[in-house]
């Protein structure tokens, strides 16, 4: 072995510091409540399913204020990336919450360069269509570091809100229609697969954490306005029936590629004992359910004015 | 978007050879591009005599679509162009207004949900009447009904300028009622064309300030969309989906507010309920439940559904301006 290899290999690859950033970043992290059950690092898949209202957007809310307020805040002081695909986000909650967030650890008025800090590490674009969210995920890689040079630190956290916007769409497309090879697989699945493949790619250089909502769309047939979830449902339709304990039952409608990327399952629905209409105390109250890993427990969570608690 | 042979003119690298590599790959568009996996188009293009320019094209191809793709935005842009664009619209309506905080909200699509002579038409022409009058701006009003009535917006607009008399009152009247646009749209096709030619008179008449529009009234949207939910097959539910992402796009874009009304159906259990389905619950921002007893003047209103407001119910009683005549 001459000198030059040996001086290489005492040399090491990297200095100590850069290691401990490599290493923190790549170590889970745990999520203030609700989702601190169960520790999450980067390159995980969460979905949050529940029916349409039950406070999935909110919980995002949450977990991108924590993502981007400094660590002396209690945040993982990094950026966050919200893809808005039901084009429903309301930005004056957001910004809300975060100072109902920040004044929490300091005085009535609130500190504006910590606000806008953190305003600004939030990024967001929307899209009103498959191809447009295609296109997004295609042009993300330049514009994250774009973003990462701007801000000195990088995104960590990409939620998309919610994946199955575009289900009903896609699944009518007549896109493929006329081609040879369309008579193999249908547009929803090709999209799909496309849109897995691209966030696999973008993961690969971004290393991120992936939190996607997902609205049930096939209603249970026993249901009622007020109280969607709370059903039982006949065994008949059971073939793609996903089940969970004997009382709330969705149906999975994402194809199995999109299934089988997701790492974490958590079901978010209506409580039964404070029931969302009665006006208690100005909150609506959900429970919160983790389905992958399989919890037994399901938490109480609590939306107020001043954002998502968990009821003890 | 784009078949490959309408780039060719502008982009000389897209020639028919890059087509016809294209196409033998089964890639005719630039749709079908994005749908293709990239690496394994590069490395086919290794396989050819003129790998370089094929690769050269492939590069053209990602320089077209990174130009297209929607804006990237932080808090502090959305917060800003919330704030400068998206302004707050009374509905004339004082239970309403309250419970929304001051109206409706440009940028958002608001459902009126509610069974029968509950008041859903009474408040879109009461709204239609209150924001040209008070916001000088035009109204937008699809009708699928034949419910609209000038003489009702006639009544609203002599209720709110009770002091002026004779001349005066007609020309504003006049004036208001100008501003109100009304269609009659009886199915689900006709709103489509009517919507994409009102985003095309937008984009290219952004100038004219003095009708600018600012509300956007489909009463009832239900019925012209439950007609097309039947039946196994996706469609209608496409078609349903896509008629709410049209409605936010052009609510966005052109800071719009967005009024659209549904009825209610009996549940299973007897529980009248929103109709239109599970799908459709996630389109609009903002939903508010109407609902009168028989023959009272007492109107319930209540909020199902809204972007920034934690409680789903409120209930609030009043004696609505709506049903004095």
């Amino acid at each position: 072995m001459n000198k030059k290899e040996i001086e290489k290999w005492i040399g090491g690859d990297e200095s100590a510091s850069e290691m401990l950033s490599r290493v923190s970043s790549m170590r889970p992290f745990l999520f203030p409540p609700p989702l601190h059950r169960v520790p999450l690092r980067v390159g995980n898949v969460v979905e949050l399913v529940g029916p349409s209202p039950s406070a999935k957007t909110h919980i995002l809310i949450h977990a991108a204020i924590t993502s981007v307020l400094p660590k002396c805040y209690g945040g993982l002081d990094h950026l966050v990336l919200f893809l808005d695909l039901d084009c429903r986000f309301d930005i004056a909650r957001f910004s809300q919450l975060l100072i109902h967030r920040i004044t929490q650890h300091g005085t009535d008025s609130y500190d504006k360069t910590l606000y806008a800090l953190c305003m600004a590490r939030f990024l967001y674009v929307r899209c009103y269509d498959s191809f447009e969210f295609l296109h997004t995920l295609r042009t993300l890689h330049c514009r994250l570091e774009k973003e990462k040079e701007v801000h000195g630190v990088g995104v960590h956290l990409l939620m998309i809100d919610s994946i199955g916007a575009f289900h009903w769409m896609d699944r009518a497309s007549m896109f493929l229609s006329q081609r040879e090879n369309s008579k193999k697989k249908l547009f929803l699945q090709t999209m799909s697969e496309a849109v897995v493949q691209n966030i696999r790619k973008l993961l690969q250089v971004h290393p991120m954490l992936i939190i996607a909502t997902k609205s049930v769309v096939f209603g249970n047939r026993y249901s009622t306005a007020s109280n969607d979830v709370k059903v039982n449902m006949e065994e008949g339709c059971s073939k793609n029936v996903a089940r969970n304990h004997q009382n709330f039952q969705y149906r999975e409608y994402m194809p199995s590629v999109w299934q089988s990327f997701v790492t974490h399952r958590i079901l978010v629905r209506s409580s039964d004992e404070h029931p969302v209409t009665t006006n208690y105390q100005n909150s609506s109250f959900y429970l919160l359910e983790w389905l992958l890993p399989r919890l037994s427990f399901p938490d109480k969570i609590v939306v107020k004015d001043a954002g998502v608690f968990v009821d003890s | 978007m784009a078949p490959l042979e309408s780039l060719e003119k502008e982009y000389p690298l897209i020639d028919s050879n890059f087509q016809s590599f294209c196409a033998s790959h089964g890639i005719f568009s630039v749709e079908d591009f994005l749908l293709h996996d990239l690496d394994a188009l590069l490395s086919f293009t290794d396989n050819h005599s003129t790998s370089q320019t094929l690769k050269q094209g492939i590069d053209q191809l990602i320089s077209i679509i990174d130009a297209l793709h929607p804006p990237l935005l932080n808090g502090l842009q959305l917060l800003e162009d919330a704030q400068r664009n998206k302004h707050v619209l009374s509905t004339g309506c004082e239970g309403i207004d309250a419970l929304l905080r001051g109206g409706l909200r440009e940028g958002q699509l608001t459902e009126l949900v509610g069974s029968s002579s509950s008041g859903k038409t009474q408040a879109c022409l009461l709204s239609a009447s209150t924001v040209v009058a008070k916001h000088k701006s035009s109204v937008i009003y699809l009708d699928t009904g034949n419910s609209f009535s000038p003489q009702r917006i006639a009544h609203f607009v002599g209720q709110s300028s009770g002091h002026i008399f004779g001349n005066q009152a007609d020309h504003m009247l006049k004036k208001v009622l100008d501003r109100i646009i009304c269609y009659s749209v009886f199915d689900v096709y006709h709103m489509f064309d009517v919507l994409h030619q009102l985003k095309i008179n937008l984009r290219s008449e952004i100038v004219k300030s003095n009708q600018h529009v600012r509300l956007l009234i489909v009463d009832s949207i239900s019925s012209l969309i439950t007609p097309i939910l039947g039946g196994s097959g996706p469609q209608g539910h496409a078609l349903m989906i896509s008629a709410g992402f049209l409605l936010k796009k052009l609510a966005h874009e052109h800071n719009i507010a967005v009024l659209v009304t549904n009825h209610v159906v009996g549940g299973d259990d007897g529980i009248s309920k929103p109709a239109m389905g599970e799908s459709w619950k996630s389109v609009p921002h903002v939903r508010i439940l109407l609902s009168r007893d028989c023959g009272s003047n007492v109107c319930d209103i209540s909020i199902l559904k809204h972007p920034s407001m934690v409680c789903h119910l409120i209930r609030k009683f009043l004696y609505d301006v709506v049903y004095v005549s």
